[in-house]
């Protein structure tokens, strides 16, 4: 196991490098207005002046290896108009405790109610009109087809609306944490409730429960040791990637309720077009997702006895 | 109930609902199971052989209820238990079950220690080390070379005749007085099924225990079956001993089916197949439910359905045929050849 | 009842009714000599019990209005695309960019619903209405731009990568590679790189869609050489070309069209995220993202919620219709729920 531990480590330094490369030459693209904070006010002589002195005129292969360069000493660069002259990872340092904390307490809220309500779902297509079912796979409908855009907003809507929850996020008031959260959590809920399900419904219909069934084992202990157990495995690989909706979700939550964290300062940084913000912020979310990915197939290995002998490559 | 009757099915109806049809899967069927015998039920697939030893073990699909007649065990009635509670008095405990397929029937995320541990500790009451000494002999019992290291492994690290012997392993470990073996070697090797069916013949005399096979080969029967009951459609068409079954069968439907050996072909003539296919049970049958499919049916056949005719005290046959106005009809003279090339054996 | 189950009961019904001719019940009963006498072998009353008959797309089809949750989308689906472009045609329909100005010539913005501005007008006294209905089709055209673009180019790529051999190596690494890009991301950098408009928004989402969609068909080919079942066939002779057309392409066809409609609200609503964190679609072209987004900003005065609420709705009807029928639909092109 150790051994398809390694070779997905090296797999994924490699596929990380790939599209860092990809984006950071993708980014070369921006437009160079994002590179001044007085861009009207300057001549072309003046712009190209800059543009050399910060090497964008440069062969891409040279500024990539700057590029490099830079990040093995963990530099990010410096902001060019939210903060002028700050330092990208000063920024990022004040950003990422909040957004952090947002993601985890969502993270775990979801996982919390999306097992609960795919057990409850699962179980429920036993009973005989199947309510808990019926009910789960309304909101799962509703969550998976209508834009998370689009849920957002209603539930800050509804929220600050009709319940008199604040509308935006005030660190000292515990309560306007709750919208946010909801928000940020409830993809994720149906999500793991829907896949679970399916799993659960799946590994009921198996031979082995039939066989556990003959043995004598009791109906609870069937639902708890053998189907519970091995649904949960094929989604254990998927929760680790599933931080990858929190964090895209976040873009748009954190900014809905001025939560001052890294999903609303990407928002901040391409409305005021800061060129240097924008790319330390995507690099990092593709690092991020990458790695959720990693965990995801390293968690399978753990989990799953098959897995070093069968080969599990792309099986995503 | 008879003192040598273990299991008995009486009258017993069986009917599945599916998307707002009923399927009549069973249709009356009365067979009695004798203790320490070793019973094969024979028919194609789809005639309900499977439904019929499920619905002993309450296992029956949740679309699945009995709709008539009993199942006594012990002097109880199993059709009129209602919990699961009634149920695990009888599951392992009482009558355990080996199916078909090896390399589905054991889950594939837990040691096969633990699966067996599992019916260790329902049924033979131990705890703790003794327990998994009491698993660990039951892989030894069944052959298992090395049962120390393979109770740690998982199921995937055995092969196919290896995975069946766990599985007969765990029935085993639930010490139960019936073993029903669904169909034990369909899925395996031909040099490994003759293996699997003397392990099961080994430890039914070894443990006294009651054996009802459920399979459609009827090489595996002609090995290992005392009596053999002959099903057809959710019914019970034939039941007598082996020899009377294979030598003397009198039920349209058993003669169809033995011409169909391939030990009975004829070098360049093609082999013998039953016309048409079995009826569709979403409809109510009248009559022998074999009839249509007949050449040789009677008039009566589509009107009434045939009670059983007795032929010999251990033997007896649900055909109009045996009704002393019918004519009389001979059945194909291939089956008679089967006397002649000393039974089926090994297939 | 469906067209099958119909035929198939009157084909049993002509067989009872045949052997009734031949057999009279009551006299079979009531004379031994007649009920023991042999009966007329019909070869096909033989087969009756079969379930022959099967043909994928009407069992699909029958499985598909079985569904009655389906049904009802499907109908409010049609419904609404159909007026979604007729509506520009019917009478005293206005135009979604004209202002419109009352008697003093100032103009009427924020007018609540009435007899004349049915969803009422926005801040600048633009028609609610007509401007919805323009902002659906956009982001309806966006939808299938996108939808048709994944197929096409999901396709080629697929069937690339499964029948040329020497390509398999170079595709799957892309694949691996590519699929790890958060497609939010990409979008939002192609958004930002280039000038915000419907064709940035349709080729920054098929950047990347094609790929499942590719290695979905790159699958299907690998089991047209391997599976079990297509063996069979090829070595009882069957083309290939039968084979395709026979095993492969009903299931094929249904699958993609069950993706197509699945990208579709998975486009609008990648629309409605771009325009909301500013680089999406310009207010001069109406689109339910930006009426979204405009009705956002106003939600907090009551009066004006309106602004919010309709194109909220047009699209949670729109989206969860894409969605259910395209799921109703994979369930009922799945063979294994086409029993009995």
């Amino acid at each position: 196991m150790a051994k398809y531990i390694l070779k997905r480590v090296l797999r994924a330094s490699v596929t990380l490098f790939i599209i860092i490369t990809i984006l950071f030459s993708l980014l070369r693209l921006m437009p160079i207005e994002g590179y001044f904070d007085n861009f009207d006010k300057v001549s072309s002589t003046e712009i190209q002046v800059k543009l050399n002195s910060l090497g964008l005129n440069d062969p891409l292969p040279k500024q990539l290896g700057r590029f490099y360069n830079q990040l093995l000493h963990g530099d990010l660069g410096t902001s060019n108009i939210y903060r002028r002259g700050v330092s990208i990872n000063t920024i990022i340092a004040e950003k990422i405790p909040i957004s952090v904390k947002f993601g985890l307490i969502s993270f775990a809220l979801s996982l919390v109610m999306g097992l609960a309500l795919g057990i409850w779902m699962a179980y429920s297509t036993r009973t005989r009109f199947k309510i808990g079912d019926r009910l789960g796979t309304v909101l799962i409908v509703v969550v998976q087809a209508v834009p998370a855009a689009v849920y957002h907003i209603v539930i800050q809507f509804v929220g600050s609306q009709y319940a008199g929850i604040p509308m935006l996020f005030d660190e000292a008031r515990p309560i306007s944490y709750l919208l946010p959260i909801l928000s940020l959590s409830i993809g994720n809920t149906a999500y793991y409730a829907m896949w679970l399900r399916r799993y659960m419904v799946d590994e009921a219909n198996k031979d082995y429960v039939l066989l556990a069934r003959a043995k004598g084992v009791p109906s609870g202990a069937i639902s708890r040791r053998h189907v519970f157990r091995n649904a949960m495995v094929p989604l254990v690989q998927y929760i680790p990637g599933s931080i990858l909706s929190t964090l895209m979700g976040s873009l748009y939550v954190e900014s809905l309720y001025s939560i001052p964290g890294m999903g609303g300062l990407l928002v901040t940084a391409i409305k005021r077009q800061d060129n240097t913000l924008v790319q330390a912020l995507v690099l990092i979310y593709a690092v991020v997702s990458i790695l959720g990915l990693l965990f995801g197939d390293i968690m399978m290995a753990i989990v799953d006895p098959r897995i070093s002998l069968a080969k599990k490559e792309g099986s995503r | 109930m008879q003192d040598n009757v273990i299991l008995s099915f009486e009258d017993l109806d069986i009917r599945f609902t599916l998307r707002g049809q009923v399927l009549n899967a069973i249709r009356g069927i009365s067979l009695d199971v004798y203790r320490g015998e070793s019973l094969a039920i024979v028919g194609e697939s789809g005639s309900g052989k499977s439904v019929l030893t499920k619905s002993a073990m309450g296992l029956l699909d949740a679309n699945g209820s009995i709709a008539g007649g009993h199942i006594w065990y012990d002097d109880k009635d199993l059709a009129a238990f209602k919990t699961e509670k009634e149920w695990l008095t009888i599951r392992g405990r009482e009558i355990a079950m080996v199916m078909q397929d090896p390399m589905t029937s054991l889950n594939p995320l837990k040691t096969v220690g633990a699966q067996i541990l599992e019916a260790v500790q329902l049924h033979q009451g131990l705890r703790g080390p003794e327990a998994k000494a009491a698993a660990v002999q039951a892989l030894a019992d069944v052959g298992i070379p090395d049962p120390q290291a393979r109770y740690k492994q998982y199921p995937h690290e055995f092969s196919g005749g290896m995975r069946q012997r766990v599985v007969i392993a765990i029935a085993m470990a639930c010490r139960p007085k019936i073993l029903i073996c669904d169909e034990p070697t369909t899925a395996l090797d031909v040099t490994i099924q003759a293996q699997i069916l003397d392990l099961i013949r080994t430890l039914q005399k070894k443990l006294d225990l009651t054996t009802i096979y459920i399979t459609h080969d009827l090489g595996v029967v002609a090995n290992v079956a005392d009596r053999i009951a002959v099903m057809y459609a959710g019914d019970i068409v034939e039941v007598g001993s082996c020899d009377e079954v294979f030598y003397d069968p009198r039920h349209p439907y058993t003669w169809a089916l033995l011409s169909s050996l391939p030990q009975l072909g004829v070098k360049g003539e093609d082999l013998y197949s039953i016309q048409g296919t079995p009826p569709n049970l979403f409809y109510e049958v009248k009559g022998d439910a074999f009839a249509p499919r007949n050449p040789k049916a009677l008039k009566i056949d589509f009107v009434k359905r045939p009670p059983y005719f007795d032929v010999s005290p251990t033997h007896k046959a649900r055909t109009w045929l045996l009704d002393p106005r019918a004519p009389k009809v001979e059945p194909p003279e291939h089956v008679y050849k089967l006397r002649e090339r000393g039974g089926v054996g090994y297939v | 009842m469906s067209l099958f189950k119909k035929s198939a009961d009157m084909l049993g019904d002509r067989l009872n009714e045949q052997l009734a001719r031949d057999l009279d019940e009551s006299a079979v009963l009531n004379d031994d000599t007649l009920a023991f006498s042999f009966a007329e072998f019909h070869p096909e009353a033989a087969e009756r019990g079969g379930y022959s008959n099967y043909s994928y797309w009407r069992a699909t089809v029958r499985a598909f209005f079985r569904n009655r949750t389906a049904v009802f989308f499907l109908c409010l689906m049609a419904a609404t695309l159909l007026f979604t472009f007729i509506q520009p045609l019917l009478p005293g329909q206005k135009d979604p960019l004209e202002v419109h100005y009352g008697e003093w010539g100032l103009p009427l913005n924020n007018v609540p619903p009435n007899g004349e501005y049915w969803f009422g007008t926005n801040s600048i006294g633009q028609d609610l209405w007509s401007r919805i209905w323009a902002g659906t089709r956009t982001s309806l055209f966006i939808g299938f731009s996108v939808a048709v673009a994944e197929a096409v180019l999901g396709i080629l790529a697929g069937v690339l990568w499964g029948y040329v051999r020497k390509l398999d190596f170079f595709f799957t690494e892309l694949y691996n590679v590519l699929d790890n890009i958060p497609q939010t991301l990409l979008l939002i950098l192609i958004s930002y790189i280039m000038h915000p408009g419907v064709s940035t928004i349709i080729f920054a989402l098929s950047l990347t869609g094609w790929l499942g969609m590719a290695r979905f068909i790159r699958n299907q080919i690998i089991i047209i050489r391997d599976r079990d079942y297509n063996l069979a066939s090829r070595c009882l002779g069957v083309p290939t070309r039968r084979v395709i057309f026979r095993n492969l392409l009903p299931y094929l066809v249904s699958v993609i069209t069950m993706r197509m409609a699945l990208a579709i609200p998975g486009a609008i609503g990648s629309e409605v995220f771009v325009t909301y964190i500013g680089i999406g679609l310009p207010v001069s072209i109406p689109s339910l993202g930006n009426l979204i987004q405009t009705g956002r900003s106003l939600m907090q005065m009551a009066v004006l919620r309106y602004q919010l609420i309709f194109p909220v709705a047009v699209l949670a009807v729109i989206t969860i219709s894409f969605y259910i029928i395209g799921n109703s639909f994979a369930d009922a092109a799945d063979p294994k729920n086409h029993v009995n």
